[in-house]
């Protein structure tokens, strides 16, 4: 089996080799490389050899275009704080609270900020690897990026004011992300990964997620769907035990989930649906490979006899992560699952 | 607690916990014109409201948007009470809050600077992206019990690990040191040389109440 073939087989529940595995590498691609992080962030080229050589040294089973969670802002008009070797945060909002979005444009994947090298990423992971690894797009969802066009604070009390005014903005974020997530489809994509931190309870409560967040969810893991991706995934990091359930109806065939929930919790929570973490992050820099590896083979063995699992970090494994951490990670999946045994 | 509430003080409480802002301002000043001390607005007012959205506050039901709105509503308070900006309470401790150099996020500091301004305390704030050396020199001059640093993003680990040296350095050993915030939180006090790792502003604002309790 290759690795889009173990990641879709796990999707379908159906039995794998070996466990797959597709640690959220993004930053780290850089490091290993020798690269500053903020050229890996410009340049798709850079971006799509740092993965690929980083999916050489590890052997996981998928590969990420991603830079991070302020393209899609910065390509309708916010500017970013760029710095070596730090993720940026946006320096200057395109909107006030107040502002109506229909001031901004949707933006044209192919010219605006850094959206045509991701794009290029995209197609140069799909040219080198095709179908041998999934080649995982990424775009924020709407709340992260309704957070990421006014700013955290002021978007949350805006919620709380104005709350027809906030879902306005809420489908603007939601056009927007439909169209970017369609052209890293069309440039070769698998899947686009739907990344919403800003969803996530440790931000806003359960109800506000089942009123506000989940019908925009749906729309765009459905529109990503009839668009060619061949599965749909959601990930939102925290504690997200109140609603992992609704995951599933979002339309989510693999959902993340932090170390903040556990894996018999998530189990419980999603029976039906793949599921993949949940490292902590932390751990890649802190622990040593033996306890990493102690941990990755407890969470294997704790999804035997259900499948439906691929081993992944609960959210990103930082740029500054062990190299001997993330491998340790992996070698807990390279005997053959105790299920088929 | 809202048993032995004076009820000239109910409505106040109510807006409060309500999270309304602009009532609870109207309020506030109803109040003060009635000649009620500002010191019992304070007492039975904002830190009651404090205690009771502690109560409800567990890590399950722990709702960030109530805290920032009933947060925004007791601020909205302490400026109509000290626009000055002087200690709410008299005699109560001073703690200096960051997010320090590296580390642009302010969503908890901010939080957490709200709660325990509820509570009483007199809160120096540092802003973000601080350097540690900003932190030691406001400990000294504002004679802090403790400092509080608060950190988003993994990679500032270095420079809370430089804090207790720094502060040592200039004689003030004796100040304890707080984290918190989503990538802190996930290490331990003694791989962060931190006196304390708190999982929310409440568990932190329960920890300070101890340590200052204890020293009085
Ligand atoms: C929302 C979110 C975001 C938002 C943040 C918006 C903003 N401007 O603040 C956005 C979308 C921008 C974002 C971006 C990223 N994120 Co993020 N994100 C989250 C998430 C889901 C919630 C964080 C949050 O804001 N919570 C709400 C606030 C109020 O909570 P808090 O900070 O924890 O504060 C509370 C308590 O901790 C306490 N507290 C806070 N400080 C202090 C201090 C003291 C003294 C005390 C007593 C208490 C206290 O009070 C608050 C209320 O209880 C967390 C996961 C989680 N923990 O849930 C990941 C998380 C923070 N993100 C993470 C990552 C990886 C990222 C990115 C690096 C991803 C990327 N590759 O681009 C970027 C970083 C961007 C950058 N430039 O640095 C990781 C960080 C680990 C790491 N590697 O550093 C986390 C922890 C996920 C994880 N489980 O590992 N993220």
């Amino acid at each position: 089996m290759n690795g889009l073939e173990r990641v879709m087989a796990a999707v379908r529940f159906q039995p794998t080799d070996r466990l797959p595995v597709v640690p959220q590498l993004f930053g780290h691609a850089a490091v290993l490389a020798g690269i500053k992080l903020v050229d890996y962030l410009h340049d798709g080229a850079l971006l799509a050899r740092c993965q690929l050589s980083a999916e050489a040294r590890y052997g996981h089973d998928a590969v990420f275009a991603f830079m991070d969670l302020s393209v899609e802002t910065e390509a309708v008009g916010s500017t970013l704080l760029y710095r070596d070797e730090l993720y940026p945060d946006v320096a200057k909002y395109a909107l006030r609270p107040g502002d109506d979005p229909a001031r901004l444009r949707i933006p044209e994947p192919r010219q605006d900020g850094r959206m045509p090298e991701l794009l290029h990423a995209v197609s140069l992971l799909r040219q080198e690897a095709g179908n041998r690894l999934l080649i995982a797009g990424s775009v924020v969802g709407p709340m992260t990026l309704a957070t990421q066009l006014v700013g955290i604070e002021d978007a949350l009390y805006f919620a709380a004011d104005d709350p027809d005014g906030f879902e306005r903005l809420l489908d603007y974020a939601t056009d927007v992300i439909i169209t970017f997530g369609k052209a890293q489809l069309q440039a070769g994509a698998h899947v686009p990964v739907v990344f919403d931190p800003s969803a996530s309870p440790a931000v806003v409560p359960a109800a506000f997620f089942r009123e506000f967040l989940l019908p925009r969810l749906k729309k765009v893991l459905s529109a990503f769907r009839q668009n060619g991706a061949i599965t749909t995934w959601l990930n939102i990091a925290g504690p997200t035990a109140p609603i992992l359930p609704l995951h599933a109806e979002a339309g989510a065939e693999i959902a993340n989930f932090d170390y903040y929930v556990s894996a018999t919790e998530a189990q419980r929570c999603l029976p039906h649906t793949c599921l993949d973490g949940n490292l902590k992050s932390l751990d890649f820099v802190e622990a040593t490979p033996e306890q990493v590896f102690k941990t990755a083979a407890a969470l294997r063995d704790s999804f035997a006899g259900r499948g439906g699992f691929l081993l992944s970090s609960g959210c990103e494994i930082p740029p500054e992560s062990k190299p001997e951490n993330i491998e340790a990670m992996i070698a807990a999946c390279s005997t053959v699952p105790p299920w088929q045994s | 607690m809202s048993e032995d509430l004076a009820p000239e003080l109910k409505p106040l409480m109510a807006a409060l916990l309500d999270g309304d802002h602009t009532s609870a301002l109207r309020e506030t000043q109803a109040l003060l014109a009635s000649g009620l001390p500002r010191e019992r607005i304070v007492t039975e007012g904002l830190e009651a409201a404090m205690s009771r959205l502690d109560e409800k506050c567990t890590v399950e039901g722990f709702n960030l948007l109530e805290i920032m709105l009933v947060g925004r509503a007791v601020s909205a308070v302490v400026n109509e009470l000290y626009p000055g900006g002087e200690p709410p309470t008299a005699g109560k401790a001073t703690f200096i809050i960051a997010t320090l150099e590296g580390d642009v996020h302010d969503l908890g500091k901010n939080v957490t600077k709200m709660v325990l301004i509820g509570k009483g305390y007199r809160v120096v704030d540092l802003g973000k992206d601080c350097p540690v050396q900003t932190v030691v020199e406001a400990a000294a001059r504002e004679n802090a019990r403790a400092v509080l640093v608060s950190g988003l993003i993994t990679s500032v680990i270095r420079e809370v690990r430089k804090v207790r040296p720094a502060l040592a350095a200039r004689g003030l050993e004796h100040i304890t040191i707080v984290a918190g915030g989503a990538a802190l939180k996930q290490a331990t006090p003694e791989a962060l040389d931190v006196d304390y790792v708190a999982e929310t502003a409440f568990d932190g604002a329960r920890f300070l109440d101890d340590l200052v309790g204890d020293a009085q």
